[in-house]
């Protein structure tokens, strides 16, 4: 069955606070696979940022997951991972939270696109 | 002879550079609106994630503070399930792209059980926000995929143009 789910689909992780966690675990993105491994972290105000580092780098390694969401507040902690992240795969999606609202200036993904329309770059 | 020649290779030359640069200029437009579209699904993710929290906060005044909580989610010493919602890949116009499925074979749970039997309404309104959010996700993460691709298309047009003028 496992073998099943691995073949039809892959998973979307999710990383962030208890709400975003909950939320996404009761839309049923949650897993716990054969290996005891969760596809998701919740993150309070004492989890370490090498935990959510080390998290993050698990998630990535994963070929059974598409996307790894994170709150976009936790993604400020690990920012040097995420922009070291250049793959498509898996998608790494900055979802803001209830109390972080979205800041488009701060999305690794806009800044890197951002980036082509330098100036120097467009002058023909 | 030769002047004539030289002054058809040069025209030749300037009207390769005039289509890759026009190409350039729709690739980077095209780049434009992507990133404007994405803006929008974040906020409408950020809205759907708002509503979500509103209905869990309501589910917690009436069941408790610890009922809707991280401590009811399952943990590694939990029993082996898989996602009711995945995400299958999918080829459009050559781009790879995500579409929700439904995992209708494995071994699923009700994520409504971790939190009691009798559960209040707005549990299960946070539960069908949530489910809502996903196709949100999903169609956000498509759109970051696009522009990854565009990314990588106005690279190698940039380098195109340059190694056509050196």
């Amino acid at each position: 069955m496992a073998l099943h789910a691995a073949v039809k689909g892959k998973l979307i992780s999710v990383i962030g606070d208890e709400d975003t966690c909950v939320g996404f675990l009761l839309g049923g993105i949650g897993e716990i696979n054969k290996n005891r491994h969760p596809n998701f972290m919740v993150v309070d105000k004492n989890t370490a940022v090498s935990e959510i580092e080390e998290c993050f780098k698990r998630f990535v390694k994963r070929d059974d997951i598409d996307i790894i969401l994170i709150n976009q507040n936790v993604a400020e902690l690990i920012r040097h991972v995420i922009d070291a992240h250049t793959a498509p795969v898996p998608s790494v999606l900055e979802i803001p939270s209830k109390d972080h609202p979205y800041d488009a200036s701060k999305d690794s993904i806009l800044r890197r696109a951002k980036g082509m329309f330098n100036p120097d770059d467009l002058v023909r | 002879m030769y002047v004539l020649s030289y002054g058809y290779f040069l025209s030749d030359e300037v009207a390769v550079v005039n289509a890759a640069n026009e190409l350039l200029d729709k690739i980077i437009l095209k780049q434009l609106h992507l990133m404007e579209e994405k803006m929008c699904c974040e906020l409408m993710i950020e809205s759907s994630i708002n509503n979500g929290s509103f209905q869990l906060a309501k589910s917690r005044y009436i069941m408790g503070q610890s009922s809707v909580s991280m401590t009811r989610l399952p943990t590694e010493c939990s029993a082996e399930f898989e996602a009711s919602t995945l995400c299958e890949d999918i080829i459009e116009d050559g781009t790879k792209q995500l579409k929700v499925i439904k995992n209708s074979g494995g071994i699923t749970v009700n994520p409504m059980r971790w939190f009691g039997v009798l559960v209040p309404q707005n549990l299960h309104k946070a539960q069908s926000i949530f489910q809502n959010s996903i196709n949100y996700v999903v169609e956000c993460a498509n759109i970051q995929l696009k522009i990854l691709e565009n990314l990588k298309n106005i690279e190698i047009l940039k380098k195109y143009i340059s190694s056509i003028k050196d």
